[in-house]
């Protein structure tokens, strides 16, 4: 099993509903296949830098999950047939850097420490 | 007064990402990368931009990887 990230571009004249009902048709086999969906993140609808089928936007879903191999061939081959999704990309989860997220951390203890300070 | 010859002020390039302590280029962060394409939409060669071989290598693989997702484009329409 491996980490994996997976973005879809589905049609932006797809409802909230439908993009939902969508969505579950993903993560559904996930948890199937005995994977993890990890995170899901919804951009929204974007402007789309090139013309896809005569769209300028998109509703992008960005997904972080945990899954066979061969589950991954197998969304691969169902987005393809999936009219509604216009682009799709998995790609592999790069190492967490531990070094980004410390960084804001200390900014804040530092703000908090700072503030007590002043106060006294 | 600037001697003959001398007068194109010369300045070492440096990598900008290294500067800035980058660790991994992200292809979802398309507001970055857009500095590393020209107006056309091509990969700005590290010549120009000066960035070292580890991060123009992550550079082009995160361009790419944008453009699938129509976050950048393939080429500029306006000079069609």
């Amino acid at each position: 099993m491996k980490l994996y990230e997976t973005t879809i571009i589905f049609d932006p004249s797809l409802e909230e509903a439908r993009v939902n009902e969508e969505m579950e048709r993903v993560t559904g086999p996930i948890a199937q296949a005995g994977g993890e969906v990890i995170e899901v993140q919804r951009w929204g609808k974007r402007k789309l830098a090139y013309l896809i089928g005569k769209r300028r936007d998109g509703t992008y879903v960005h997904v972080k999950h945990k899954s066979p191999p061969t589950l991954v061939a197998e969304m691969d081959r169902r987005f393809r047939l999936n009219e509604s999704v216009l682009r799709h990309l998995t790609v592999i989860a790069p190492k967490e850097s531990p070094k980004e997220e410390p960084k804001a951390g200390e900014e804040g203890e530092k703000a908090a420490a700072a503030t007590p300070a002043v106060g006294e | 007064m600037a001697r003959d010859g001398e007068s194109r002020s010369f300045r070492r390039k440096f990598c900008k990402l290294c500067f800035d302590k980058v660790e991994r280029i992200d292809y979802k962060d398309d507001r970055r990368l857009t500095r590393f394409i020209t107006d056309r939409g091509k990969i700005v060669p590290r010549r120009i931009s000066g960035t070292c071989a580890r991060h123009q290598s992550q550079i082009t693989e995160a361009v790419k990887r944008a453009r699938i997702l129509a976050l950048l484009p393939f080429t500029s329409e306006q000079y069609r």
